[in-house]
C-alpha cells in the first residue's frame, strides 16, 4: 500500500498530471529534507470500495473514551468518525480523536520489546523477543524479592488512566502483591474527588445540559475537554440558557464563553468560595428547606463562616476580586438555584488548600439545593456489569506503602510526590527496588523531573509499558510495547450518569508491529513469574508455609498454589473478548452483546429510546427516563401552599446521601479528630504565600489539541500548534523588553527551562503560564523532541497534607530573556 | 438536485479545531499549516488585563463560503472551477492549470494548493467522500463537539437549515462583494 | 525552396555569429548575459525539482516575482509595439525609423515573458489544451492569454512583411497586432482590475495604467536600443527621432504622474479598509518612493524638462533608471494587490499577525526573473545578427 514517491516527481508541475490525487497512492510519503516531516501519513481519502467496513470503537487519545466509528478500507483506517449512539460523547470527536490515525501510524511508535544496553537514560536498547524480556524481568524480580525476603511492596508501580489500567493494576496489586501503587490521581483530581465525595457522598456529574448558572473555577472545559460537560456547556453560553462565571488567573477559551470572567490571585480560591458562602448566609439566600432536611451541621457551618468574618471585603484583599463582584455572583447563583453549580473541576492539584476549596464548593452548591436534582450535581445511574474475579494470594511479608504517613489520608493510589520523595530521601522503611510504569510518563507528568530521574536511577529494575518512546521509556531497563488502542480490545466499560450506557473498545485493525495488549502481557508475565515467585514466598512467608502444611493431606503445595491464586496468570487466561462476553451476557443476555459489538454501545431499550432529533442532536433517553434524582428519600411537602412560599421550597425530599451521616456533610469532625484535617473549610493564612513583588507565580494547564505529554509527537496535532509558549503579561513583557518569540529562561528553586515568549493581556502581571506536556527529551520522539518546555522541570514538588495531592501552583519563578 | 449550504452557530465554537482535523483526515489534505480547507478564526483580544472584552473573543470558524456567485469560478480560465448539480463550487483537478488566479479572486482565502496534484483545491462540502455516498453531512459538522454547524439543502423549505435561517438572525461574510455566500453565521 | 526567399536573413557562420567587437561594453554585456542565462537555467532546474516550494510564494501571496517579471516583459513588448506603430501604422514621420528594431524587440520580449510565466503556471501544457477545450470566457486570464497568443502571431507576421518590405501587409498586421495587443494588455490590467476581493486593485485603473505605462516602457526601451545600437553617436535622423521621443515620453510621464497622484489620493481618501491602508503602506514604502517614483518617473522626467528634450544621451542613461523603476512598478502592482489579509482572523496559534501579507522572493525566483533579461539580450543579439534591423531611408515612401 505504501509507495515512496519522490518529492521531485510529486512536486514537479506538469509531471504531476499522471499522479491521480485522490487514489490510494495518497498514502505515499513525501520526504521533506528541512521539515523532516512526513506530509501525508494517515491522511487519505475514502474510496468507498466494496472492501469498506465500519468498526465501532472507543477513543483513547485522552481519558474521555468517546465513541468512534472507524472507517476501514482494505485494512487501513481512512477516517475516525463520531459514534452518535453514545450518550457520553454525544456524537463528537475532537481534534485529538480525529488524529488517532496519526498516533496509530506514528513511525516513532514502540514496535517490539526492548532491553536496555547502554547506561540508564542513555536511550540505547536492543530488540529482544517477548520471552527474553519476560526472562529479564523474572531474573531481576527473583533476585530482588529473595533479597527483600518476599516483601512484595518492594516492587513499586504506577499507571496512567486507561481502560486496561485495571488489568495491569490488579496484576501488580493482587497478584504480585505490592502496596506501592501510585496512579495519576494525586497529580490530578484527588482533592476534588475527595472533597465532593466526603461532602455530598459522590463526585457526581454536573448537569450542564440543564444548569442555569455555572461557576467554573480553573476548570477549562473549552480546552481540557470533558464529555459530555464540554458539549453541554458551550451550546448554552453567551445568553443562550446558561450563565457562566469563569474564575481563572488567565483568560482561557472557556473564559471567552463567560458572562463574567474574574481573574483571581493564584491559590486564593478558598477565600473566594468562603466569601460567596458568607454572602449567601448573611443575606439568607440559601435554600432553607434543603439545608435543614439534608445538610448536617449546617448551623455550625453558618456560625463558623460568620464568626470567621469571611466577608467579600475580606476576600477582595486576598483574591483580588472586587467585593461587589463576589456579592453579585453569590446572589445570582442562589437566584438560579437549584439549577446552579459550582463546577467540581478535575485537575485540582493546585494549592495547599485544595481539599477545603472543593469542600467549600460542594457545600455552597448544596446550599442552593442543586444536588441530585436536574440542573445541579447528579449522581445518576450506572449499568452494572458481570463480575470477572481474579483470585489473589495474600502475602504475609508485604509491607504497607512507604509514604502512608506523609499526608493525613493516603489511599491505595498513593501520593505520587510523597512516594517518590520518600524513595530518594532515604526515609522509606524498606527499599523500593523495582518500578513498573504503565501508560504513564512520570518524567514529564510529576513535578520536579530531576527527582523522578533520581528515583528511577535508584531502581534495580524499571519496566515500562507504553506505545510511544516517552522520556520515561528512555529510563527503562525493559520496554514492553503495548498495542495501540485501535489494535486491541479493552475491558468493556459501563458509564454512569443521568443517561447511563455500556461501551466497548473493539479492535479495529490488526497490530502493525510486535506489540501486545496488556492482558496478554500480564498472562505471559504471570506464567513466567508464578512458580519462581511462589518458591520465594515458600521460603519466607510463614503463613504460606503453614497453609501448605495444613493442606499436606489434600494435595499440599500444588493445591495451595492453585486455590490461593499463586498462579499469577490466572484471571488473564481468557481473551479480552471472552471476558467481555461473559461480563455483558451474564447480566444483559446475548442480544445485548450482539448490539454492543455491532454498534459499540448498549443500554436497555436503546432501540426504543434512541432517536435522531435534528441534524446534530439525538435523544438517548426520553426526558422522564433520565436519572436526575436517584437518591431515595421521603417527601416533605409544605401542607399549606401559599404564595409566600418559594416554589423551590416545595417538595424537598429528605434524602439518604451516601455520606457517613446520610446528609451533606458541612463538618467532618472525624477527619479532624483522627487526622488533623479541618472539619470545616477554613482559610489558613500560613498555607498561602502571596507572589513576591517583581516575581511570578507559575501555573500550568491544558490545551484542546494535546493530552498531557501523550500526544506531543502527533503530526496532525502539531500542525495546529507547534509547541508551547510562555504567557506573560504584555505590559510586563514590554517593561522587560521581551517580544513575541524571544527565548526566555524561566527559573524556579528546582530548575530552569527555556521557552519562547507570548506576551498577552490574557494573563495578569504576576503570573506566567505555559501548556503542560511539551519539552520531551527523548530523541526517539522525532517531532516532540526538544519542542517547547517541560513544566515539571520547574514545578516544585509541593503537596498538600490532607491527601498528598500535588500543589502545582505554589511555585514562584523568575524570568529573563536569553 | 439540492442546493447545499451551511449555517454556523458560531457562538458555540470553543476553538478546539476538531473540524480542521476531521477535514484533513476526511479529505486527505496534506500536512502543513498552509494546507487547509477550513479553519477557526481567532480575534485579537481587546482590552487590558483584567478588563478584557469577552465580547471581542468569539471564535469565527470559517471556510469556503460556497458562493452562488463565486469570484473564483468567474476568473478560472479553463473552467476547472465549476458549480456542481448541488450548487457546490468544486475544482476539477484534471483541468486546473495552477495559475492560482482563483486564489487571488477568492475574498475568503478558501483555496490552497494540493502538492500532490499540483492543483488548487478547496472545500467541496465533502461531495466526493460523503454526499456521493448519500450521507448528507460533512466531516466538520459530524465531528464538532459543540455542534456549531448545520448542513443541509437550502432549496428544501423543510430542511433544518432552511428553518433555522427563517427563524434566526444571521449574517454572511463580505456580502457587499456580491458573492452570495451560502455560509450563514447565526447570531 | 530557399528560406531566404521567404524571409530574407543574413547568412551567418558559427564564427561570424559569435564574433563581435571587443569593446568593454560589449564584453561586459556578453559576460553579464551569459551569467544571467546560466542563473536562469539553474533556477529552472531547482524549480523542476522542487516546484513552487522553490519560490517564496505562499497561500496568501500566491503570485510572486515571476508574475511581476512576466508583466514586465509583456508590458515591454506591448510598449514597443505601440511606439513602433506610431510610425508605420499611423505614419507619424519622426517615428518611421523605428519599425523593425522595435517589432523584433516586441517579439523577443513577449517570448521571454511567456518563458518566464511557463515556470510560474503549474501546468502550461494543460493550459494550452483546456484554453481551447473549455474556455473560461469570464476570465481575464483567458482573454489575456488568448489575445496575447494572437498578438504574437500578428506581430510575427508584421515583422515578416516588414522584413520583406511588404508595407501593405505589414501595416495591416501591424494594425491588427496593435489592436489585439492593446486588448490583450488592457486585459492583463483587468486580471488585477477585476479582482473584487482586492479593493486596491479593483477598478478601471490598472487596464488604463497598463497601456500608459506600456508606452512609457516602450519609450525607455527605444532609448536603450538606439543608445546601444549607435553607441551614443546618433546620426541626425535618429537624433531628431529621439528628440521627438523625449517630448512624447515627457508627456506620457506627466500623465503617468497625474494618474498616480489621483490613484493614491482616491485610495487614501475616506479610509476604506483594504484600500486606504494598502495605499498608505505602498505610498510609504521604498519600493514605491525610490523604485517607482524616483527612478521610474522623476529622474527621466526631470532630465526631459531640464534639457527641453534635447539630452538624448542623458535620457539613454535615464532609461536605465527608468526601466528599474518600471520593474518596481510591476513588482509593486503584483505585491500590493495581495497585501491585505483576506481573512485576518485566520492565525495559527502562537503566531503574531502581520499588518500586511509578507513576501520575499527567493534566490531561485531572482535567478529565473533576472536571468530572463539575459535571455532577452541574447535573443536580441541573435536577431541583430540574422536580420537587418536598421531603417533604410530609401525604404520609406
Amino acid at each position: 500500500m505504501k509507495t515512496e514517491i519522490s518529492r521531485r516527481r510529486f512536486l514537479q508541475g506538469s509531471a504531476a498530471l499522471t499522479v491521480v490525487a485522490v487514489s490510494g497512492a495518497a498514502t505515499a510519503l513525501i520526504e521533506k529534507e528541512e521539515h523532516d516531516k512526513v506530509a501525508s501519513f494517515g491522511l487519505r481519502k475514502t474510496q468507498w470500495s466494496d472492501k469498506l467496513t465500519e468498526v465501532p470503537t472507543l477513543c483513547e487519545m485522552c481519558v474521555n473514551k468517546c465513541a468512534a466509528i472507524a472507517r476501514v478500507e482494505d485494512g487501513v483506517i481512512t477516517k475516525l468518525n463520531p459514534n452518535p449512539l453514545f450518550p457520553k460523547s454525544r456524537n463528537m470527536l475532537c481534534a485529538r480523536g480525529n488524529a488517532g490515525i496519526q498516533a496509530l501510524e506514528d513511525p516513532d511508535r514502540l514496535k517490539y520489546p526492548l532491553i536496555r544496553v547502554g547506561k540508564r537514560g542513555e536511550g540505547k536498547f536492543k530488540r529482544v523477543t517477548w520471552d527474553e524480556a519476560y526472562e529479564h524481568i523474572k531474573n531481576k524480580m527473583v533476585k530482588i524479592l529473595d533479597e527483600e525476603k518476599d516483601n512484595r511492596s518492594t516492587i513499586g508501580y504506577c499507571a496512567g488512566e486507561g481502560m486496561a489500567e485495571h488489568t495491569y493494576v490488579s496484576f501488580m496489586q493482587d497478584k504480585i502483591g505490592s502496596s506501592n501503587f501510585v496512579n495519576h490521581a494525586t497529580i490530578c483530581l484527588t482533592t476534588t474527588i475527595a472533597g465532593y465525595t466526603l461532602t455530598l457522598g459522590g463526585y457526581g456529574q454536573a448537569d450542564l445540559e440543564n444548569a442555569e448558572y455555572v461557576i467554573m473555577a480553573g476548570a477549562n472545559r473549552a480546552e481540557a475537554i470533558v464529555t459530555p460537560d464540554t458539549m453541554d456547556m458551550f451550546k448554552r453560553t453567551k445568553g443562550r440558557g446558561a450563565k457562566l462565571v469563569v474564575i481563572d488567573p488567565r483568560f482561557t477559551n472557556t473564559a471567552s464563553h463567560a458572562d463574567k470572567w474574574l481573574p483571581i490571585e493564584v491559590g486564593t480560591d478558598l477565600a473566594f468560595v468562603l466569601a460567596l458562602t458568607h454572602v449567601a448566609i448573611s443575606e439568607g439566600l440559601y435554600n432553607k428547606k434543603f439545608t435543614q432536611e439534608n445538610m448536617s451541621d449546617f448551623e455550625a457551618y453558618k456560625k463558623h463562616i460568620l464568626d470567621k468574618n469571611y466577608t467579600p471585603e475580606w476576600a477582595e484583599k486576598i483574591t483580588g476580586i472586587k467585593a461587589n463582584e463576589i456579592r453579585e455572583v453569590a446572589r445570582d447563583f442562589m437566584a438560579h438555584a437549584p439549577r446552579s453549580i459550582y463546577y467540581q473541576g478535575r485537575r485540582t492539584a493546585w494549592s495547599f488548600q485544595d481539599f477545603q476549596v472543593r469542600r467549600a464548593q460542594a457545600i455552597f452548591t448544596a446550599m442552593g439545593g442543586g444536588v441530585d436534582k436536574k440542573g445541579g450535581i447528579l449522581f445518576g445511574k450506572k449499568l452494572e456489569l458481570g463480575k470477572h474475579e481474579i483470585p489473589s494470594p495474600s502475602y504475609f511479608n508485604a509491607e504497607p506503602r512507604i509514604e502512608k504517613d506523609k499526608a493525613a489520608v493516603v489511599g491505595t493510589s498513593g501520593s505520587w510526590i510523597a512516594w517518590r520523595n520518600t524513595i530518594i530521601d532515604g526515609t522509606a522503611p524498606y527499599p523500593v527496588r523495582a518500578f513498573f510504569a504503565y501508560k504513564q510518563n512520570p518524567m514529564l507528568s510529576v513535578p520536579n523531573t530531576s527527582k523522578t530521574r533520581q528515583m528511577l536511577e535508584k531502581m534495580d529494575l524499571v519496566v515500562v509499558i507504553d506505545t510511544m518512546p516517552s522520556d520515561t521509556v528512555m529510563m527503562a531497563d525493559v520496554v514492553l510495547p503495548e498495542s495501540h488502542y485501535l489494535e486491541r480490545e479493552d475491558p468493556v466499560k459501563t458509564f454512569g450518569g443521568s443517561e447511563p450506557s455500556i461501551a466497548l473498545r473493539k479492535k479495529v485493525v490488526d497490530a502493525k508491529y510486535d506489540t501486545k495488549p496488556v492482558i496478554e502481557m500480564m498472562r505471559e508475565l504471570g506464567e513466567k513469574l508464578a512458580k519462581p515467585l511462589f518458591e520465594i514466598s515458600k521460603k519466607y512467608d510463614e503463613e504460606l508455609q503453614e497453609l501448605i502444611e495444613d493442606a499436606q493431606d489434600e494435595g499440599g503445595e500444588e493445591k495451595v498454589y492453585k486455590q490461593e491464586g499463586y498462579d499469577l496468570a490466572e484471571g488473564y487466561k481468557h481473551s479480552q473478548e471472552t471476558i467481555n462476553h461473559h461480563m455483558v451476557t451474564s447480566v444483559y443476555g446475548e442480544e445485548a452483546w450482539k448490539t454492543l459489538r455491532e454498534k459499540g454501545i448498549f443500554y436497555p431499550d436503546m432501540d426504543k429510546y434512541f432517536k435522531k432529533k435534528s441534524v446534530n442532536t439525538y435523544q438517548y433517553y426520553p426526558e422522564h427516563k433520565k436519572s436526575y434524582s436517584v437518591i431515595k428519600g421521603e417527601l416533605d411537602v409544605e401542607p399549606y401552599h401559599d404564595t409566600c412560599v418559594d416554589t423551590k421550597e416545595i417538595g424537598v425530599l429528605k434524602k439518604e446521601f451516601r455520606t457517613a451521616t446520610s446528609k451533606i456533610a458541612c463538618a467532618l469532625y472525624n477527619l479532624e479528630k483522627k487526622k488533623g484535617v479541618d472539619a470545616m473549610p477554613t482559610w489558613r493564612e500560613e498555607l498561602y504565600t502571596p507572589t513576591p513583588q517583581g516575581r511570578f507565580r507559575f501555573i500550568t494547564g491544558r490545551h484542546g489539541q494535546f493530552t498531557q505529554s501523550g500526544t506531543s509527537n502527533n503530526a496532525l496535532l502539531l500542525d495546529l500548534m507547534d509547541e508551547n509558549y510562555l504567557w506573560i503579561n504584555k505590559r510586563v513583557a514590554q517593561e522587560k523588553g521581551i517580544n513575541f518569540g524571544d527565548n526566555i529562561e524561566v527559573k524556579s528553586s528546582i530548575g530552569a527551562i527555556q521557552i519562547k515568549a507570548y506576551p498577552t493581556e490574557k494573563i495578569g502581571p504576576n503570573v506566567v503560564f505555559f501548556i503542560h506536556g511539551f519539552g520531551a527529551e527523548s530523541s526517539e520522539l522525532t517531532l516532540a523532541h526538544h519542542k517547547g518546555a517541560n513544566d515539571n522541570m520547574i514545578i516544585e514538588d509541593h503537596y498538600e497534607k490532607s491527601f498528598g495531592s500535588a500543589a502545582m501552583h505554589e511555585t514562584i519563578v523568575d524570568i529573563r530573556r536569553v | 438536485m439540492a442546493r447545499y449550504g451551511m449555517a454556523l452557530d458560531y457562538k458555540s465554537c470553543i476553538n478546539c479545531k476538531a473540524c480542521e482535523s476531521a477535514c484533513k483526515e476526511e479529505n486527505g489534505i496534506l500536512l502543513g499549516a498552509d494546507k487547509h480547507r477550513i479553519w477557526v478564526g481567532v480575534p485579537e483580544m481587546e482590552g487590558i488585563f483584567p478588563n478584557l472584552s469577552i465580547g471581542s473573543s468569539s471564535y469565527a470558524p470559517s471556510q469556503c463560503q460556497q458562493c452562488d456567485n463565486a469570484p473564483c469560478q468567474e476568473v478560472c480560465p479553463t473552467n476547472a472551477t465549476y458549480y456542481d448539480d448541488n450548487g457546490v463550487v468544486r475544482v476539477n483537478p484534471e483541468q486546473c492549470i495552477l495559475c492560482t488566479y482563483c486564489m487571488q479572486a477568492c475574498p475568503y482565502d478558501a483555496r490552497y494548493i494540493d502538492d500532490r496534484t499540483m492543483t488548487v483545491d478547496k472545500c467541496n462540502f465533502c461531495s466526493d467522500t460523503r454526499l456521493i455516498n448519500g450521507e448528507t453531512t460533512t466531516a466538520c459538522q459530524a465531528t464538532c463537539p459543540t455542534k456549531v454547524r448545520i448542513f443541509g439543502d437550502l432549496d428544501d423549505p423543510n430542511s433544518e437549515i432552511s428553518q433555522v435561517l427563517r427563524d434566526r438572525e444571521h449574517y454572511s461574510l463580505k456580502t457587499h462583494l456580491g458573492t452570495k455566500p451560502k455560509l450563514y453565521y447565526l447570531t | 525552396m530557399n528560406l531566404n526567399n521567404i524571409l530574407p536573413y543574413k547568412k551567418q557562420t558559427l564564427k561570424s555569429f559569435f564574433s563581435f567587437e571587443f569593446t568593454t561594453a560589449n564584453v561586459v554585456m556578453f559576460l553579464v548575459s551569459i551569467a544571467l542565462v546560466t542563473a536562469m537555467f539553474y533556477g529552472i532546474g531547482v524549480y523542476l525539482a522542487e516546484g513552487h516550494h522553490a519560490y517564496g510564494v505562499t497561500r496568501d501571496h500566491a503570485w510572486g516575482l515571476l508574475i511581476a517579471m512576466y508583466v514586465f516583459f509583456v508590458v515591454s513588448s506591448t510598449g514597443l509595439c505601440i511606439m513602433s506603430s506610431i510610425g508605420h501604422v499611423f505614419n507619424i514621420e519622426a517615428f518611421k525609423i523605428i519599425g523593425k528594431r522595435a517589432i523584433v524587440g516586441a517579439i523577443i520580449m513577449i517570448l521571454v515573458g511567456f518563458s518566464v510565466i511557463a515556470f510560474e503556471i503549474g501546468h502550461p501544457v494543460r493550459m494550452v489544451i483546456y484554453n481551447i477545450l473549455t474556455p473560461g470566457l469570464t476570465s481575464a486570464i483567458w482573454w489575456m492569454g488568448t489575445l496575447y497568443g494572437m498578438y504574437l502571431f500578428f506581430i510575427i507576421l508584421e515583422f515578416f512583411f516588414l522584413n520583406n518590405n511588404n508595407h501593405k501587409y505589414s501595416t495591416i498586421f501591424g494594425l491588427a497586432g496593435l489592436v489585439v495587443g492593446l486588448a490583450a494588455h488592457s486585459n492583463l490590467g483587468a486580471v488585477f482590475g477585476f479582482l473584487v476581493a482586492r479593493p486596491f486593485a479593483n477598478g478601471p485603473f490598472f487596464p488604463l495604467y497598463f497601456i500608459l505605462s506600456a508606452m512609457v516602457t516602450g519609450s525607455y526601451l527605444l532609448f536603450l536600443m538606439y543608445g546601444w545600437r549607435y553607441k551614443m553617436k546618433f546620426p541626425p535622423e535618429v537624433e531628431t527621432f529621439l528628440y521627438t521621443l523625449a517630448k512624447v515620453l515627457g508627456l506620457l510621464l506627466a500623465v503617468l504622474i497625474f494618474f498616480e497622484i489621483w490613484r493614491m489620493l482616491t485610495a487614501i481618501y475616506g479610509n476604506m479598509p483594504e484600500r486606504a491602508d494598502v495605499a498608505m503602506h505602498t505610498l510609504t514604502s521604498a519600493n514605491f518612493l525610490v523604485g517607482e517614483v524616483l527612478l521610474g518617473m522623476l529622474i527621466p522626467f526631470a532630465i526631459i524638462i531640464y534639457s527641453k528634450g534635447k539630452a538624448a544621451k542623458a535620457l539613454v542613461y535615464a532609461s536605465i533608471t527608468g526601466m528599474v523603476g518600471i520593474f518596481w512598478m510591476r513588482y509593486d502592482l503584483v505585491h500590493d494587490t495581495q497585501l491585505a489579509h483576506m481573512m485576518p482572523l485566520k492565525i495559527k496559534e502562537y503566531a503574531v499577525t502581520t499588518p500586511f501579507v509578507e513576501y520575499t522572493p527567493t534566490l531561485v525566483e531572482w535567478m529565473i526573473s533576472l536571468g530572463a533579461l539575459g535571455l532577452a539580450v541574447m535573443m536580441y543579439y541573435a536577431a541583430d545578427k540574422f536580420f537587418d534591423l536598421d531603417h533604410k531611408s530609401e525604404e520609406s515612401h
